[in-house]
């Protein structure tokens, strides 16, 4: 894991402009009317909730990934490539 | 006869290609421009239905015909060929040049094949005029990758022409259409597609080979060879329920290996995995939503694609790197290209107003209207997933991240243009998808503009963002490291040769006991030969020329795997 990294100026406006938009898109949740096809997809924030958690799910996925499959970079160039 | 030849789609551009190694590089790029936008001219006036045939030696042989489906691939690969021709511009590299001209050639002669045989001898020509654009990269790896590439490439070429052989053994004839998955012909025919269109296992070429390119090269290999598979896979088993599954799976394996690749290129050559998956999902559901889906998302795709490795490839082409761990803060030196890669990385997320998003919604609401609901869950994971490493790792370590303090100059101005175009035309498709829609086999009743859809899709993608943040600002986001992730080429570079080693060794074995016991038997035979011969002749005549013929074949043989895995 890496350190905590220092954060410009610029990627704090970034923060907070992603902040307000996000608290924007919750409160639209309740004014406009999502059509479902599934019932898991009617429940409230699912689509916020589903992106948060789904995207911490691939880099964790990631990062387990990486114990399987992580090799030197010159793991390959030994072969003799027919 | 010569004007029948060239009315054959893309001919013009094969055989114009041989002319493209005598100009001078001032006037080979115009003249490539000119061919391209004259053949577009031409196949843009193909109507659906069939146009030439051929007889040859007693087979029908079908060398034009158009589908309602062949119109948009034709359309989105003459604009992709033109893109490659201006961001390569700068360069003078009469072999790439060539090759590239041929390879979308024969890719778009391809998509009006009507038969079997004559989509054969296309399929193996974007093999061969593509490989040299993999040996452009001018490496020993590229060198390797290029050599599994080919040998790919061929095998699936092969087992096509054995499903085609199959197919006019079982009197179903040569022609390309509707087939049956379960009979051994329809399942040669789809292991060919599948190979090219990168299913799950027999995807490793792609990441192998795509990034291993030269500059210029990557980018043309990303347009034509893939998007030719999903147009075959759609005309030949458009509603082959296992393909939903098949697609799922591609979608959101390349997604974790994305998160951990290092090199820029082959995280957007998993990524390129990911989006056929989407596609193959398309195909797989079949009705009408699903499959203009389909046509939509290549058409989408091979542009945005193109743009997110043309910006790549600038960023390679000034830096001399494309590896995350060494990139970073490149926005001050290359602004444009930045903001390109970020159009880009936008339009295969899927924002609403770029061109992702009115193509790929199509597919998803297809899988929801037929009630798949696992498929549709692992579409909407793999577009988090898609956000991770195409929305935001690309242009994040190239631009952003930690600052390099690189002193280059912008992208030269050619590649800036190619990319402002492919850029422009991702925002073009993405406010204005009529034209596109109407180019689809079906009409498109579909609403993506729907106000709950687009809601849902902002606030997917957005906390998606939110996520990323969360992790960078707690220093919980794995760090890029220079290394090799391994793929599913590693068991025909690593498992295979070690196998066929483990197996060679008892063989080679028991040769050298045999030749050794043929000598002494031989000598044996000789001394009695000689010593009957005097007498009577018996077993002195002359051996069977077709025994000896055999054992020089198994001897060769022998060699030839010798030098493949030893």
């Amino acid at each position: 894991m890496s350190d905590k990294p220092e954060i410009s100026i610029a990627g704090r406006r970034f923060i907070a402009a992603l902040l307000l938009i996000c608290a924007g898109l919750l409160v639209a949740e309740f004014i406009i009317h999502r059509h479902a096809y599934f019932a898991l997809e009617a429940t409230p924030l699912f689509f916020a909730l589903f992106g948060f958690v789904a995207f911490c799910i691939v880099v964790g996925g990631g990062v387990l990934l990486r114990k399987l499959v992580m090799r030197a970079p010159d793991y390959f160039d030994g072969d003799d490539d027919a | 006869m010569l004007d029948a030849i060239f009315a054959i789609p893309g001919m013009m551009l094969i055989l114009g290609a041989l002319v493209v190694p005598l100009l001078p590089p001032f006037v080979r790029n115009y003249y490539m421009l000119a061919l391209i936008a004259f053949s577009g001219w031409t196949v843009w006036q193909i109507a659906p239905g069939l146009h030439m045939t051929a007889n040859l030696a007693g087979i029908d042989l079908i060398l034009v015909r158009a589908e309602a489906i062949t119109k948009p691939f034709a359309l989105v690969f003459h604009i992709a060929a033109a893109l490659n021709v201006i961001y390569a511009m700068h360069e003078d590299v009469k072999i790439t040049a060539t090759a590239g001209l041929a390879y979308a050639g024969a890719a778009i002669a391809a998509l009006f094949a009507g038969d079997f045989l004559t989509l054969f001898i296309y399929w193996e020509l974007t093999a061969f005029t593509s490989v040299f654009l993999v040996l452009a990269g001018n490496t020993a790896r590229s060198m390797g990758a290029a050599m599994r590439y080919l040998l790919m490439q061929v095998a699936s070429g092969v087992i096509l022409l054995a499903g085609a052989v199959l197919l006019w053994r079982d009197g179903a004839g040569f022609a390309i259409t509707a087939l049956d998955a379960t009979t051994p012909a329809g399942f040669c025919v789809l292991l060919a597609f599948g190979i090219k269109a990168a299913f799950p296992f027999l995807n490793g070429w792609l990441q192998d080979a795509y990034p291993e390119a030269s500059v210029t090269g990557t980018v043309v290999l990303s347009a034509f060879t893939t998007k030719l598979s999903i147009y075959m896979l759609a005309l030949c088993f458009a509603g082959l329920t296992p393909l939903i599954w098949v697609g799922a799976v591609m979608t959101l394996f390349p997604v974790f290996f994305a998160v951990i690749e290092n090199d820029l290129r082959r995280v957007l050559a998993f990524s390129l995995n990911n989006q056929l998956g989407f596609m193959v999902v398309g195909i797989g559901v079949g009705t009408e939503l699903a499959l203009n889906g389909t046509v939509a998302h290549a058409f989408a795709h091979i542009i945005y694609k193109s743009l997110l490795f043309m910006s790549m490839g600038a960023v390679l082409f000034r830096t001399g790197t494309a590896k995350a761990s060494e990139l970073g803060g490149l926005w001050k030196q290359m602004p444009l290209t930045a903001i390109f890669c970020i159009i880009g990385a936008v339009s295969i997320s899927s924002f609403p107003l770029f061109s992702g998003f009115v193509t790929k919604s199509l597919t998803i609401g297809a899988t929801a209207k037929e009630g798949y609901f696992l498929v549709w869950m692992a579409l909407i994971f793999a577009s988090a997933g898609v956000l991770e490493h195409s929305g935001i790792k690309i242009p994040y370590f190239a631009f952003f991240g930690h600052d390099r303090k690189f002193k280059v100059k912008e992208a030269p101005l050619n590649m800036l243009i190619a990319m402002g175009i492919a850029a422009a035309l991702c925002v073009i498709i993405g406010i204005f998808p009529q034209p596109l829609y109407a180019l689809l086999p079906y009409e498109v009743k579909y609403d993506v503009w729907e106000t709950g859809h687009v809601l849902g899709e902002l606030q997917l993608l957005l906390f998606a963002v939110l996520a990323f943040v969360f992790l960078i600002v707690r220093g919980l986001y794995p760090p890029e490291i220079d290394s090799t992730v391994l793929n599913t080429d590693w068991l025909l570079r690593r498992a295979l040769p070690r196998v066929v080693k483990g197996l060679a060794m008892p063989v080679l074995a028991l040769w050298f006991g045999a030749v050794a016991w043929a000598q002494k038997t031989i000598l044996t035979i000789f001394r009695i030969s000689e010593e009957t011969s005097r007498q009577s002749g018996l077993v002195s005549g002359i051996a069977s020329t077709g025994a000896a013929a055999g054992i020089f074949l198994a001897v060769f043989a022998l060699m030839l795997l010798a030098r493949l895995f030893m």
